[in-house]
């Protein structure tokens, strides 16, 4: 891993050397390849009948080298000795199993890639939406509720105007009570109320909003003038209204909720003066995508009014993941036709709101002129920099002069051809100058999205030329909702947690783990990491050491915290000396879990696999893990060595056993034992690093301690982040770059922050080449 | 988002690829060319505020009768009009006359309590079932035989923008009321913005082949196989186009009158615009079902083009006595009757695509209202007036029915379908079966 230690290996096996056997005898590494490997393993390492698998992997030479000398060769590994099993070693190590020999081999480049699925529907709503006008933002929460003594919003008969944080009242038989006296006394009878402001979408998906009340609602979500929900008329008995919305990851949408108790249409008050007064209540909820049913809380409401964002809908076959990051690298027949549907879709969507885009009046007499700039405008958003000459004449003017006398058909014609265009689609092949070429890699790279005006700006003005620039921009967008939203989306996918998926656990063992718990866990971590990351120092360390754990009252009832049942998520020293950050988060702990029993298997290999980085292989068949009951004295540590003990599997379970069984002190709902089947938890367990050294740990803190300051877990986590903010493979900006990476990563105080601020600005710098010089 | 949904919905089946099949059996010729059963149609039309029954109904029965004034429009398709006086709405319960007028209509079964307050009834909310014309549209979705791309078209003209009781006739099921389409331009964009949008694409294509070529010249060869693929796309979807161009719609999209607005004045222009895009449809066999909704319950219309200032509703509660205003309430029927006749007109002069006679041989247009008498708010002889040959019925007949509940009715035009529903609405008032003497 470090590029000091092969150096330093070979001069200690040239002393060792020396010392032991004379020259003449000694065989080179590669010699001794060829004689005792190369018939199994592929003259190159490829693999061959017998062993067909190649022989690739990122084992330190360290650990390469002590791995031969135990088994190789194959059924007599005492023909090598330990100095000739590391020469060998060191030949195998550069010349094909590392992974910049793999470099070397095949040099990975910067691939021409179009926008991936999510850019592509974050640029038509960034586009369109860097046409509109958002307000400032601030940090206020909740929604602004306007409260009427009237059966319909009259202005004038508004007693109350304030913030509430959520919308959840059950007024009973009583009127709203105000804070301050109103002017008039409500009527419980007949109210009304409107809540007013904007929706935060934390993560990219379908929402369902489900409104409960027992009287009239409308909702509007995203779209001003269409109700959403519209059950202004009171029908039946039914108290629950839901509607599904696709929304983007981090932006506002306009949302407003209005509740009437009161009859609707002609007013007979005069006959019945005063009638019995009926109950009322009313909560805002939703769904969000994978999770369970709960209020919409506080924090992603705002009474800020956001304008509204064009989300495309048409569907888009999914981007390639096999790298383990979204590469739009390839181009499929669906592909092609969905952006043919992206592009009408959003055609359509411009021409129904050309007036609130482009502030013309459909009659107004210079309306060609208004509209032609309104397109040059969104060609120029959309393809992330100014248009020439040639271009405007293309994508502007020709437009307008087929259309003829039909202005929308011109602007249908010119979104069409825009985003049709490769111009938009491969974003680093559209001729940019420099600068603006630059702005539009640090945007993908911390948004998905192109730049905004600023950023365009800046590149306007050349002032994205030098790095210091181009990182002091990446800093001030690094705060942008849009980033935050991306930065929480690869912590989650850091901890292979990006899919929020459903936990089912033993109801008999564990009553009170249900949807909801689950839902409040996933919650509570995701807390957890925005707070670590957006705290003033971003350190990483503390994703491993933080003691505090965020609860409301529900979880706090389940773990054994002490929280009102209604409390909303505090920050709790939740057995502060045994657990710490997100190894023994309860919702990691009873992700990698089965219903009932723990599994250190699979804890055994997020730990390594994911926080280490090491390159753990599948198993060479699928096993069913062996059942408890039929091994009713032994404890899952115990099982697990049972079953795992034969040879074909110790080579890497003695690694991830021993990473899992330090974490067995926490159940499958990642509560905290003393004892498993009556007998005491042993949670010892331990690591050999890539350095050669081995590492001891008993129990979660201890395995956290070490976590956090190890170099493997930095190098890792800066491989996996330059990757899943730049998309591309990292050994192509430089076979040093990874640990350069980790050193830069280490030198600023392992400020997660500052390390994306490093990545994006260095995929923006990167040059591509234009047309590379023929191999 | 329902926006999000129209716009989904006309650009989920550009013609691209295998999208575009349904449409390419729908041809006249293709898929129907060797079926032996003839297309079916149905249209229901809905005027509101009741009628002049003095100046409405027929007083002959049997074949042998005289058109009175209102009805006078239908003469040229006397031998196909069929007059049903004597069906009475029986539906009861929370709401006022023209809410459970409309409401009922189509529906046969009572209104929601909720909280639509109207004049000095119980306030109700929406119809606890579905209409007619959905139960037949599904009938006939369920098919592929009788499968459109629509199924059915919910029209409307002047009806106000505002959900509630007194305005909604059509219900996809219980507390599912359908919004009328009463903008022509929406619903044109609904029927043929498909077309225009693939035109609209057509047009562009080239150029975008052009910058294809442009923009790989920019990158090395490694990435100029990409934009070569995804130029190999772009040539197929321009075949693909360019095979389909005259094959989807079967008809030359209609040319609009520009700038009709939504304004009363205008509501001759809309009417007539809407019955032309009906009809295209029709023969488009883009929907076999239609409701065809002018105003709404209690609706004002005021005809100052028949030189009648007043709303329409409010002449509606004028007395017997009151000659002048019955006078102009049979000019404002005779005026919703004369749409009737329009819509049967251009039905009888399109010629069935791939069948014998013309569409109005092959369409039953069934003209209704929300009560028998403005004045009374009786639901009593609810006007029932049908005109062409869609179902078997007996046409060019005056029937009278000695009080019979509308389900009955309703019963029969489903099972005019082949689909035997054994109630519909309210089954309390379906006991007698669907209503006999009309085939």
């Amino acid at each position: 891993m470090t590029s000091s230690l092969p150096k330093f290996g070979s001069a200690l096996v040239a002393i060792v050397a020396l010392a032991s056997f004379s020259p003449a005898q000694e065989k080179s590494g590669e010699t001794i390849y060829r004689q005792m490997c190369a018939k199994c393993h592929g003259a190159k390492g490829e693999g061959a009948k017998q062993y067909p698998q190649p022989l690739i992997g990122d084992k330190s030479l360290a650990q390469l080298a002590h791995v031969i000398d135990l088994t190789m060769p194959d059924g007599s590994p005492d023909m090598l000795n330990a100095a000739e099993s590391k020469r060998v070693a060191e030949y195998v190590y550069d010349a094909f199993y590392s992974p910049n020999a793999q470099a070397k081999l095949n040099p990975p480049r910067v691939e021409l890639s179009r926008l991936t699925v999510k850019q592509y529907r974050n640029s038509i709503a960034d586009v369109i939406g860097s046409l509109r006008f958002p307000p400032k933002l601030d940090d206020k929460q909740g929604l602004r509720g306007e409260y009427f003594n009237a059966r319909n919003l009259q202005p004038n008969k508004r007693q109350i105007d304030r913030t509430d944080a959520e919308v959840r009242f059950d007024f009973g038989k009583e009127a709203p009570k105000a804070d301050i006296e109103p002017k008039e006394k409500f009527d419980p009878n007949t109210f009304c109320i409107r809540w007013d402001g904007s929706v935060w979408a934390p993560e990219t998906g379908v929402y369902e909003f489900v409104v409960k009340t027992d009287h009239a609602l409308r909702l509007w979500v995203n779209d001003n003038r269409k109700a959403v929900i519209d059950a202004w008329v009171k029908s039946g008995d039914g108290t629950e209204f839901k509607t599904n919305i696709f929304l983007l990851a981090g932006r506002a949408y306009p949302i407003k909720l209005e509740f009437s108790k009161a009859k609707q249409g002609v007013d007979d008050s005069k006959k019945n003066p005063n009638p019995p007064v009926k109950p009322a209540f009313i909560s805002l909820n939703w769904k969000r995508p994978g999770r369970a049913l709960e209020p919409v809380a506080s924090r992603f409401l705002t009474p800020q009014k956001f304008p509204e964002v064009a989300v495309i809908e048409a569907p888009f076959p999914p981007d390639d993941r096999s790298f383990g990051w979204e590469r739009g690298t390839t181009v499929s027949k669906e592909w092609e036709a969905a952006t043919t549907e992206g592009a009408l879709e959003t055609a359509a969507y411009i021409v129904a709101k050309l007036q609130d885009l482009t502030g013309v009046q459909p009659g107004a007499t210079d309306r060609v002129a208004k509209y032609k700039q309104f397109c040059k405008t969104f060609a120029e958003r959309a393809f992330r920099r100014p248009l020439n000459a040639a271009e405007q004449s293309l994508f502007i003017d020709r437009q307008f002069e087929a259309a003829g006398d039909d202005a929308q058909l011109a602007v249908k014609r010119v979104v069409l051809i825009v985003l049709k265009s490769p111009r938009f689609l491969y974003p680093d092949a559209n001729g940019a100058p420099e600068q603006y070429a630059t702005a539009s890699k640090l945007a993908f790279a911390l948004w998905d999205s192109p730049p905004d005006k600023e950023l365009l700006d800046a590149a306007g003005a050349n002032k994205l030329g030098t790095r210091e620039e181009v990182a002091k921009q990446a800093d001030r967008m690094l705060s942008d909702p849009r980033a935050k939203a991306k930065l929480r989306d690869f912590l989650l996918t850091w901890l292979k947690l990006d899919q929020a998926k459903e936990l089912p656990k033993d109801a008999k063992r564990f009553p009170g783990f249900d949807e909801a718990l689950a839902a409040d866990l996933r919650t509570s971590l995701e807390l957890f990491l925005d707070d670590v990351v957006w705290s003033p120092t971003s350190d990483f360390r503390q994703m491993f050491l933080g003691d505090e754990t965020y609860l409301n009252g529900r979880l706090a009832k389940f773990y054994g915290a002490d929280l009102p049942p209604d409390a909303g998520f505090k920050k709790v020293k939740l057995e502060a000396d045994k657990r710490a950050g997100v190894v023994t988060h309860p919702y990691v702990l009873s992700s990698l879990a089965y219903t009932g029993e723990t599994s250190p298997i699979h804890r055994g290999v997020f730990v390594g696999r994911g926080l280490l980085g090491i390159g753990i292989k599948p198993p060479m068949e699928a096993f069913t893990p062996l059942v408890p009951e039929l091994h009713p004295n032994l404890t899952t540590r115990e099982r697990v060595l049972l079953q795992t003990k034969a040879n074909a599997c110790a080579s890497c379970h003695t690694i991830m056993n021993p990473l899992g069984f330090s974490l067995e002190h926490f159940d499958a709902v990642g509560r905290y034992r003393e004892k498993e089947k009556d007998k005491p938890v042993d949670a010892s367990g331990g690591y050999d690093t890539r350095a050669g050294t081995t590492v001891k740990f008993t129990g979660a803190k201890e395995l956290a301690k070490f976590l956090a300051s190890s170099d493997e877990t930095h190098y890792a986590f800066a491989q996996q982040a330059f990757h899943y903010f730049v998309k591309q493979p990292v050994r192509a900006y430089g076979l040093a770059k990874p640990e350069e990476l980790r050193k830069t990563f280490a030198d600023n105080g392992l400020s997660m922050r500052k390390l994306i601020v490093e990545i994006a600005t260095t995929g923006a710098l990167a040059k591509t080449e234009a047309k590379p010089p023929a191999k | 988002m329902p926006l999000t949904r129209n716009r989904r919905e006309f650009v989920r089946d550009l013609g691209i690829s295998a999208a575009a099949m349904p449409f390419l059996l729908n041809l006249p010729g293709l898929a129907f060319a060797n079926q032996a059963k003839r297309k079916q149609r149905i249209v229901f039309v809905f005027s509101p505020n009741g009628v002049v029954p003095k100046d409405f109904w027929p007083d002959e029965e049997g074949t042998n009768f005289k058109l009175k004034q209102i009805l006078s429009p239908l003469e040229p398709f006397k031998k196909q009009v069929l007059t049903l006086h004597g069906v009475c709405d029986r539906i009861r319960g929370d709401g006022d006359g023209h809410m459970r007028g409309i409401g009922c209509l189509l529906t046969g079964i009572e209104l929601y309590p909720g909280n639509v307050q109207g004049g000095s009834d119980t306030p109700a909310g929406w119809a606890k079932g579905i209409s007619v014309d959905q139960e037949i549209k599904n009938h006939l979705q369920k098919d592929a035989a009788t499968k459109t791309r629509f199924g059915s078209l919910e029209m409307g003209v002047m009806v106000p923008d505002r959900a509630d009781t007194w305005t909604r006739w059509s219900y996809a099921g219980a507390n599912k009321p359908i919004t009328p389409i009463d903008d022509p331009y929406q619903m044109f964009n609904k029927l043929y913005g498909r077309v225009k949008d693939r035109e609209a694409l057509a047009s562009v294509l080239d150029d975008i082949k052009d910058d294809l070529k442009k923009v790989g010249n920019n990158v090395g060869a490694a990435d100029k196989k990409l934009l070569e693929e995804h130029a190999a796309f772009v040539r197929d979807m321009e075949k693909e186009l360019k095979e389909q161009k005259n094959a989807v719609v079967g008809h030359a999209v209609p040319k609009m009158e520009p700038g009709i607005r939504k304004d009363n004045d205008n509501m001759p222009k809309i009417s007539k615009a809407q019955i032309d895009l009906l009809v295209n449809s029709f023969h488009a066999d883009f929907a076999r079902v239609a409701s065809y909704q002018i105003t709404n319950s209690v609706g004002g219309a005021r005809m100052k083009w028949l030189d009648i200032n007043e709303g329409h509703h409010e002449l509606s509660h004028e007395p017997d006595t009151n000659e002048k205003a019955q006078e102009k309430l049979v000019k404002i029927n005779k005026w919703y009757c004369e749409q009737v006749a329009y819509l049967a007109k251009r039905l009888a002069e399109t010629p069935e695509p791939g069948g014998s006679g013309s569409l109005l041989d092959n369409t039953l247009i069934v003209w209704t209202n929300e009560l028998g008498k403005g004045n009374s708010h009786t639901m009593d002889n609810i006007p029932f007036v049908m005109v062409g040959g869609g179902l078997d019925f007996k046409m060019g007949r005056s029937l009278k029915y000695p009080k019979v509940a509308h389900n009955r009715l309703l019963m029969s035009l489903a099972h005019g379908f082949g689909h035997n529903v054994k109630t519909f609405g309210n089954p309390n008032h379906c006991a007698a079966g669907a209503l006999t003497g009309l085939v």
